[in-house]
């Protein structure tokens, strides 16, 4: 069984955002609600501060807090390393979105981010929260995955309905094998310089599990434990790009 | 020994005013969240999650559990001058559950799911889940005991037992509650491995507080009080009280200092907690309130004091320890704004409500103020 992973190279990622986009489109997300985000910051002051990004998934971590802390099991992590949400079991308690120490979770019934309310435009089937005009066949929700229902929490699956569906023994799933294109997360697929990788961690020919050999890659706030199935590339962080430990203390 | 209510016109007030209150904010929040749904809250996936709702469910569930020890002092550790309130605390316990359980079933997505699926799935590893047992449990166990000493059985053995494994159940309960929090590594303004204990500590006031006020409102004064009742609201209630309430005023100083003093990420919310004129209004009403105590003057206004400066601390704490984003880009330690929702009120004036109207209907239906006949 595989241990899928992400690798993210930073010194390739332009923060274009098309991963975004095609996650939402793939996951019918709304604004303010994506699964996969660029966030942008600033560095270091004026005269001379510098506008930096960070792609951000959920990190499907090998020891995710959201899971040991849920009190139904509605999040629990399959055989393959993905952490997923039961929507059927889901209290709607948001105990994990309080111990993701990513804010990679999410609950849609929120005030809206943009007007109109997206929402109350195209009204959601029965419990679904919305119903978009463009959206995929799937609808799991043992799986978390399709339209979010109402007062369930939500979050990146890794496009579950595409990876579970690979061959078995696959190292890589590369977009640019035919053969495979179809099972690659959204996100990896549509990435126009190239800087997602996703594959089996637990096989050391896989080329994500090369490419965290070879070029070092680390893990986002590694002290807290949770242990990201997700590693980031910074090349040593000579070209500007790095995994930001935290945020600048109140002395700085 | 038998204290017998007098039942003072402030209970039927109150009975009047907690209906009241129950209608409209019933109304008012069924009205919006049936319309709107959770967007009525002014929580945020980006922000605060567990907004005012869940403030309201730990200031009432911790004062149940402070209820339950003010209970304990005599039925559990045999101090028999605290008999005369040892039922009304009883009874309290069990409303002061009620409405925090009420705030905290309209704030979550699927309050009837839980019924089923945290039986069938419960997650061992979650402090919520013990948490939600050991509340539950002291539920049966607390109306159970109510049942025995409302029939007069205040001192047979099984009486006892009930009593003992209901204070214990409610200590668990309020660690675990405390665990909720203090487990959460990656916000450092709720961890650490002692919230639990202040959790209890704080417990212990707001429930000391409750049953002082419901006392004094009982009999309308301390004048008026039957002699037993009397002695121990200007004996050993209030030193005990004014004792634990001052330790507790150091408590939150040192927690204070240490936030602001520590340089770790996430800890900077205390300087906003600090330069809140709400901040500065807690410290004034609990150290009003202890000076009250030690004077054994205007109890019901100590009382009320510490009931205000306590929930502001709840709130501080809760909200406080989700202010800073975790993890939302904004490198620059800036503030998530939050204000709660008018729906987010009305669960407030709801929680309050229902403890105050269930109470003032136990003191004029079940003779709250019984006490055992030797």
């Amino acid at each position: 069984m595989a241990k899928w992973g992400m690798v993210i190279d930073l010194e390739k990622c332009t923060g274009c955002q098309a991963c975004s986009t095609a996650c939402q489109m793939e996951n019918n997300r709304l604004p303010g609600e994506n699964y996969q985000d660029v966030l942008y910051y600033t560095e270091g002051r004026q005269p001379t501060p510098t506008l930096k990004w960070f792609p951000r998934p959920c990190m499907h971590c090998e020891e995710p807090s959201c899971m040991h802390v849920c009190p139904t099991k509605a999040t629990y992590k399959t055989e393959d390393g993905v952490v997923l949400i039961d929507w059927d079991k889901c209290i709607g308690c948001k105990y994990c979105m309080i111990a993701c120490p990513y804010g990679v979770r999410f609950y849609t019934d929120e005030k809206p981010l943009i007007e109109p309310n997206i929402k109350q435009v195209f009204k959601g089937d029965g419990d679904l929260s919305w119903n978009p005009p463009y959206k995929g066949p799937q609808q799991d929700p043992k799986h978390g995955v399709g339209i979010q229902p109402n007062g369930v929490v939500s979050k990146c699956t890794f496009c579950y309905h595409k990876i579970s569906k690979a061959p078995k023994g696959t190292a890589d799933l590369d977009e640019s094998n035919p053969e495979l294109v179809e099972y690659v997360p959204a996100c990896v697929r549509t990435c126009a310089p190239k800087a997602r990788y996703f594959g089996d961690l637990d096989n050391p020919n896989s080329q994500v599990s090369r490419l965290i050999s070879d070029k070092q890659g680390t893990r986002l706030l590694d002290h807290t434990g949770n242990k990201p199935q997700v590693y980031y590339l910074t090349g040593g962080g000579a070209a500007g790009s790095a995994v930001p430990g935290t945020r600048s203390n109140k002395k700085a | 020994m038998a204290t017998q209510t007098q039942g003072s016109g402030a209970v039927s007030a109150v009975l009047m005013a907690g209906l009241a209150g129950l209608v409209v904010s019933l109304g008012i929040a069924f009205f919006n969240l049936m319309s709107g749904g959770h967007s009525a809250f002014n929580t945020g996936s980006d922000g605060v999650s567990w907004g005012l709702p869940v403030v309201n469910y730990v200031f009432f569930a911790l004062t149940s559990t402070g209820l339950t020890l003010v209970a304990s002092v005599a039925m559990t550790f045999g101090n028999k001058a605290w008999y005369p309130i040892a039922k009304r605390c009883v009874w309290l316990s069990l409303v002061t559950l009620v409405a925090g359980f009420a705030s905290l079933a309209l704030e979550l997505g699927h309050p009837f799911r839980m019924l089923w699926a945290v039986p069938l799935n419960a997650q061992l590893l979650s402090p919520l889940n013990w948490m939600g047992i050991f509340y539950s449990v002291f539920l049966v166990l607390g109306i159970l005991k109510f049942m025995r000493i409302h029939s007069g059985d205040w001192s047979s053995g099984t009486s006892k037992q009930i009593g003992l494994a209901a204070l214990v159940t409610e200590l668990l309960a309020g660690g675990m509650l405390g665990m909720a929090f203090g487990a959460m590594a990656m916000r450092p303004m709720w961890y650490g491995n002692l919230v639990p204990l202040y959790f209890i500590l704080t417990a212990a006031c707001t429930g000391g507080a409750f049953a002082v006020l419901v006392t004094c409102l009982t009999y309308g004064g301390t004048d008026k009080m039957p002699e037993p009742v009397r002695r121990l609201m200007q004996g050993s209630l209030p030193m005990a009280f004014a004792a634990l309430l001052g330790l507790t005023i150091l408590v939150i100083g040192y927690r204070t200092v240490i936030g602001l003093w520590s340089n770790a990420d996430g800890l900077q919310v205390w300087d906003a907690i600090v330069a809140s004129p709400w901040y500065w209004i807690e410290a004034a009403l609990l150290i009003g309130a202890f000076f009250l105590l030690l004077q054994r003057k205007a109890l019901a206004v100590a009382a009320v004091m510490v009931i205000g400066g306590f929930f502001i601390d709840r709130y501080d704490f809760v909200i406080g320890g989700q202010l800073l984003p975790l993890f939302k880009g904004s490198w620059v330690p800036d503030l998530i704004a939050y204000t709660p929702s008018t729906t987010e009120w009305m669960l407030t004036l709801l929680a309050f409500s229902i403890a105050f109207f269930g109470w003032a209907l136990g003191e004029k239906m079940l003779n709250l103020g019984a006490a055992p006949q030797d």
